[in-house]
């Protein structure tokens, strides 16, 4: 069969015509430094996110993300743009979400990433804050009578691939001694199911999740469950960023805190407006007024957060409460609180 | 299209630079006898593809390089040291495996498994599938209708539907109870079978002392039976009576297996499964896993849908006069089929079949939807928890590829000798 | 001579008349009872076996779709399923899409449909179009997905929707099908505008889609102006050639002038996801492929072994693997400042996937095309450029059509794969509906039969149609 140069010639610039026609909405976004001038720049924060864990990054009938790290989402996006509503959220799987975050496709990765120091290191991550100080916990049926993780030895134990759960599994049911058979899934959809059905005896997850899925189960007529005392492994969860942009990590870092500082001040999404710079309390006054200079945010980005967003207590009663997890007294609750938990925060001033 | 009329000449037949020959007598070598060189053909191929080869590996290079930086950039190691590093977690339904050993020994691990749902899969997708283009044929109505309904269900659904649904239906939803509870099927007084919605248990033969010098015998018994089979022909096609050689060599090998039984002593033992004190574990026995079944099963169940297809199709190009031939000398329609039909039907369907087979064994990469260790669940795992995905996806190509390439080896060898046959 | 083939056949649509075909044997109900069901003993063994036991399944499964199942998963989250997070502001530009889709599906079937007439009338044959009710039967499977699904909505949006498109198509077809055969090339132009079109609307009319406007433009323009005599060749060729650029020319200032935007890739999500992926990924892997296929046959040593490494390499590792490379690793090879937005990832990875086996497909195609063919073409002083044009490739795609359908069916069931590497596919959606508070709990078994059915009764139809149209060919017999 015949052919001439032309034909080539033409299919090739049709195979090339064709890769270029792809996505058409192209931002400009890079990693490195100067990412607060991008994000400036842009407009728009690039948030990743996740899209299916329930009370943390969730997806709604009408294609709305709802969740505690998608409200932090928004309290970045006061903070450095003034405006919550200025996000771009971008779902992200187990796979590709610390390179998103590498190579720029996001700018802040609030995705219940647990800080270690592997991710800091060779995952080339700044965490900048704890948000919710979580522990992987073991849940078990209420009947089954276990207590201690020395009374699931050989068991079925049912947790999801890819993630530090997997890991902290191996590496305590190792050092006990105890044997166990991991059986893995990629999502809880899948999980459950086999949960009920008795095809493992146990389930691992971080306490948040085994909540909410107590709660589900419960709820919905299943049998009783009980999350064990024991906590394998602790998981402070909180957003991150790229190496190398202390900037950027800083007004993250502020933006995120400043949700914390208010509750410790009791300034909500209620009261902000109430607060002055000529408060007497001088804490109130610096956090309102806002004179902070040189964490690259606006003077007034506090009230932005607390008015659009709110503080810490009405992000967290909004998403995580209704999971079954109070924040009074648990480890989330403020320091000065006194009541054992370790929400601290650096002073605003 | 419409008509397009010229008042002039039609174009000519030679071109300058061509770049594939046409298959007849090429006219520019005959009309140009002294080209200038840039119109010489064979040096317009050579610099054709040195240019297509420059760029193609500069592109490539390129690309490899960008790789390299972009890794290096972000404290991505990239060597294949991370084989030598412990794997750090532990694999699905394999108590023997350390997760301090390395990630090679992982891999090694992952390939088994692969291998082996795929063995089963295509065994039973091999066995089910012709069965069911068969019955797509049968001149009963109903065992036709039922046959077409399982192929156009299964085939239009995909596959990784199929797993998800048939680990749903049969494990999670399905009839059979938790480990604890499961009661075993006996048979000669011991537990044959223990079916729960985990694990299932099944007998197996544990080697004993005289396994070795068994073996040796049958590898003696299979030599013997070869020969044996060469005999028979030959004594048939002598006398031109039936020869039965297949009988007389699997007898050889059957009396020389029994006598190197006797004289080896304790060749094997058999193992029976039984569910361990803690309710938790089969002991003894032979384990499969839900993930394994599944897979295993459900792939069976989805190529067999394009097996039988692929068999459907080569028995109707069969000739209708060869059927027709069987009838007019009163074969059964049981002997036309094993004698007459199937004979040249499968010749035209073992090319396709094969590829069919390929794709199953790429499609147990799916196992990851149902907590299956193969080996692209235990990579996933490894890139989750941290290794060089780079290095780990070009290992899990690599193992692919050798698969599909001995698979590939083995189609081509087959073609060639069914050619010869013929000519 | 087959007395079942008619002289000249169409190639997309009924055969033009049965010429002398034996009657078909019609039994009354007793006979075929007897004959089909209880011919002998084993049969009738099978039969008294099976009757029951399908009986039972199929009460079963009637029981399980009607009555027992909870079907509020589905319902509520029926717009997630089918699009995902796309913002519900701009639905209208799914609406239109479909609309303009299904006319165009309506336009390519008038234009087959006019072919035909126009074949039949070249040959004096009669010409007769299949019934409605014949229609309506054949896409069964995709008519009562659709009706399924219009049962589940929640308001009557989708109902009037589906009139919509519904009517588009037909009305353009009938249109279609009335103008005269002379004018196939322009109905089929026609419908590449509308392809063009209803992709457009969706993700906005800027970047590069002045190319794949101008093209069917230029062919529409090209072919009208063809039929012009003109005084000779090389006045032609300029013609044509300026019409070409200008084309384009004019395309492209349009495109520059008007650019509106649109919706983004990112935000495609669900089964309509699924749906674009497929055509896109075979479309961008057309031509690939057809390059790979001719460089494998190419006498030329280096692009045989280049094309064959590539074609042999990804036909050898599962879709999964180039998946999961694309999501992890895929941007690194680029150097780009702007990083590829995961759905661009994914489609590069089935368009490199697809490329091959399309690749192998067109050089099974090409080879069928029998030597002979070639010989008498030229024998008849036909340039090779007109060699490949006019004889080669309308045999070697008439051939490969069947195959490429297969390879579609196949590629739309393999983006199902998305869902493991977290794109929102259909079957991923289904994992997002079940973290929903409502939906925790329940409902996960009617999802996965909603997810099943719906891929199930676009590749049936799919495959159907391929059947038909390869007997309609005949492939493999001729």
């Amino acid at each position: 069969m015949k052919l001439t140069k032309r034909w080539l010639v033409l299919l090739l610039s049709l195979v090339l015509v064709g890769a270029a026609c792809g996505d058409d909405d192209d931002d400009d976004a890079g990693g490195g430094s100067g990412t607060l001038e991008e994000v400036r720049d842009r407009g728009t924060l690039r948030c990743g996110v996740n899209s299916v864990l329930p009370g943390f990054g969730l997806v709604d009938e009408a294609g709305n993300y709802t969740g505690f790290d998608v409200d932090f989402c928004k309290v970045v996006a006061a903070g450095v743009l003034g405006d919550a509503g200025a996000v771009e959220y971008v779902p992200l799987g187990v796979e590709d979400r610390f390179t998103a975050l590498q190579s720029g496709e996001v700018d802040v990765l609030l995705r219940n990433s647990t800080w270690t120091a592997t991710r800091d290191g060779q995952e080339g991550l700044t965490f900048v804050f704890t948000t919710f100080y979580d522990g992987q916990g073991v849940m078990v049926p209420a009947d089954s009578g276990f207590t201690t993780l020395e009374d699931l030895a050989d068991a079925n134990v049912c947790t999801l691939t890819g993630t530090t759960t997997e890991l902290n599994l191996t590496s305590v049911f190792n050092a006990r001694g105890i044997p166990f058979n991991p059986v893995t899934f990629t999502d809880s959809a899948e999980l459950r199911p086999a949960y009920e059905a008795g095809q493992c005896e146990v389930w691992t997850s971080d306490r948040s999740q085994l909540a909410a899925f107590k709660l589900a189960i419960e709820s919905e007529g299943g049998a009783e469950q009980h999350i064990m005392d024991e906590t394998i492994s602790k998981e402070p969860l909180g957003p991150a960023v790229r190496d190398g942009d202390s900037a950027w990590a800083q007004a993250v870092q502020w933006s995120v805190m400043a949700t914390v500082i208010a509750w410790e001040l009791g300034i909500d999404s209620s009261n902000v407006g109430s607060f002055t710079a000529d408060d007497a309390n001088p804490a109130i006054a610096r956090f309102v007024g806002g004179a902070a200079p040189g964490l690259g945010l606006d003077a007034d980005f506090a009230v932005q957060i607390i008015s659009q967003v709110g503080n810490y207590e009405e992000i967290y009663t909004e998403h995580i409460a209704p999971l079954g997890l109070p924040l009074e007294g648990s480890t989330n609750d403020l320091w000065t609180n006194g009541n054992g938990g370790v929400m601290y925060v650096p002073p605003y001033s | 299209m419409g008509g397009r009329h010229f008042a002039g000449r039609p174009s000519s037949v030679a071109t300058a630079g061509k770049l594939v020959s046409s298959p007849t007598v090429d006219p520019t070598a005959q009309r140009h006898p002294t080209a200038v060189w840039y119109r010489n053909v064979r040096v317009l191929r050579f610099v054709g593809q040195g240019v297509a080869v420059v760029a193609v590996v500069g592109l490539l290079a390129w690309l490899f390089n960008n790789l390299v930086n972009s890794l290096d950039r972000l404290n991505i190691g990239t060597d294949f040291g991370f084989l030598d590093r412990p794997t750090d977690f532990q694999i699905p339904f394999d108590e023997g495996f350390d997760p301090r050993s390395s990630v090679r020994s992982m891999v090694l691990v992952g390939v088994k498994n692969t291998l082996v749902a795929g063995a089963f899969g295509i065994a039973l997708a091999s066995i089910l599938g012709v069965l069911i283009g068969i019955a797509r044929l049968s001149s009963n109505w109903l065992v036709a209708r039922l046959a077409t309904v399982y192929v156009e269900t299964l085939r239009n659904i995909p596959p990784l539907v199929v797993i998800i649904f048939f680990g749903f239906a049969v494990f999670t939803f399905g009839p059979f109870p938790i480990l604890r509870d499961a009661e075993g099927l006996s048979l000669f007084g011991n537990t044959a079978l223990i079916l729960s919605n985990t694990v299932w248990g099944v007998p197996s033969l544990v080697a004993g002392d005289g396994t070795g010098m068994f073996w040796i015998f049958v590898l003696a018994g299979v030599v013997l039976a070869a020969g044996v089979a060469r005999w028979r022909t030959a004594v048939g096609e002598r006398t031109g009576r039936p020869h039965h050689r297949v009988a007389y060599a699997f007898g050889t090998l059957v009396a020389v297996a029994v006598a190197g039984a006797f004289v080896a002593g304790d060749v094997y033992s058999v193992s029976w499964p039984a569910i361990s004190e803690n309710g938790r574990r089969i002991l003894g026995g032979f384990q499969l896993n839900f993930g394994f079944i599944s897979v295993a099963v459900a792939l069976g169940l989805y190529t067999a849908s394009h097996i039988a297809e692929i068999v459907r199709g080569s028995i109707l190009a069969v000739p209708m006069g060869q059927s027709e031939a069987a009838n007019s000398v009163a074969l059964t329609s049981f002997q036309r089929y094993r004698h007459v039909v199937l004979p040249q039907a499968l010749r035209i369907a073992v090319p396709p079949i094969i590829s069919q087979y390929l794709n199953l064994v790429k499609n147990t990469s799916l196992g990851v939807a149902v907590s299956y260790a193969e080996i692209t669940f235990l990579t996933q795992s490894s890139i989750g928890n941290g290794r060089p995905a780079p290095q780990s996806i070009a290992v899990l190509m690599g193992v692919y590829l050798v698969f599909s390439l001995t698979i590939s080896f083995v189609l081509n060898l087959y073609n060639r000798r069914i050619q010869l046959v013929e000519r | 001579m087959d007395p079942k083939r008619p002289i000249i056949e169409p190639a997309l649509d009924e055969p033009l008349l049965v010429v002398d075909a034996p009657p078909v044997e019609k039994l009354p109900p007793r006979l075929w009872i007897r004959r089909r069901l209880f011919s002998n003993f084993y049969n009738s063994a099978i039969t008294v076996v099976l009757l029951p036991l399908i009986a039972y399944l199929a009460y079963r499964g009637l029981l399980f779709l009607f009555v027992t199942a909870r079907w509020s998963p589905v319902r509520e989250n029926l717009t997630l399923f089918m699009v995902g997070r796309y913002p519900r502001a701009e639905l209208w530009r799914i609406v239109a899409q479909l609309i303009i889709w299904s006319s165009a599906l309506g336009l390519a079937w008038g234009a087959a449909v006019s072919g035909a007439r126009f074949r039949a009338a070249q040959a004096g044959l009669p010409y007769r179009e299949d019934p409605l009710l014949a229609k309506v039967r054949r896409y069964w499977a995709l008519l009562s997905m659709l009706g399924l699904f219009l049962l589940m909505t929640q308001s009557y949006g989708p109902l009037l929707v589906t009139a919509a498109a519904l009517a588009a198509g037909s009305l353009l077809k009938s249109l279609a099908a009335r103008v005269p055969g002379r004018h196939n090339v322009l109905l089929w132009a026609g419908v590449g505008v509308l392809g063009v079109v209803g992709y457009q609307i969706v993700s906005g009319f800027h970047g590069n889609g002045w190319l794949w406007m101008g093209a069917p433009v230029a062919l529409g323009v090209v072919s009208l102006l063809g039929r012009v005599e003109w005084p000779s060749q090389s006045r032609w060729r300029v013609v044509r050639l300026g019409a070409v650029v200008g084309v384009f020319a004019i395309a492209y200032a349009v495109y520059a002038l008007v650019g509106t935007p649109g919706v983004g890739w990112d935000d495609w999500e669900g089964f309509h996801l699924n749906l674009i992926t497929a055509t896109v990924a075979i479309v961008l892997a057309f031509p690939l492929g057809l390059l790979l296929a001719l460089a494998r046959r190419s006498s030329l040593p280096a692009l045989r072994v280049m094309s064959t490494a590539y074609i042999e390499l990804i036909r050898g590792v599962p879709l999964i693997t180039l998946l999961l490379m694309s999501q992890t690793f895929i941007g690194f090879f680029l150097d780009t400042d702007t990083p590829l937005s995961s759905l661009t990832r994914s489609i590069a990875a089935f368009t490199l996937f697809t490329a091959a086996y399309v690749a192998e497909i067109v050089r099974g195609g090409l080879q069928s095309v029998d030597r002979g063919q070639i010989e008498a073409g030229q024998s008849v002083g036909l340039s090779s450029f007109a060699v490949t044009r006019l004889i080669v490739l309308p045999l070697a795609l008439r051939a490969v059509i069947p195959a490429m359908v297969g390879q579609f069916i196949a590629l739309f069931k393999d983006t199902s794969l998305l869902s493991i590497v977290s794109v929102a596919d259909l079957l991923f959606v289904r994992r997002v509906v079940h973290a929903q508070e409502a939906f925790r709990a329940f409902g996960i078994a009617e999802t996965l039969v909603f997810v099943m059915l719906a891929f199930w009764a676009v590749s049936f139809t799919m495959s159907r149609e391929s059947q038909r149209l390869e007997r309609r060919l005949g492939i493999g017999e001729r």
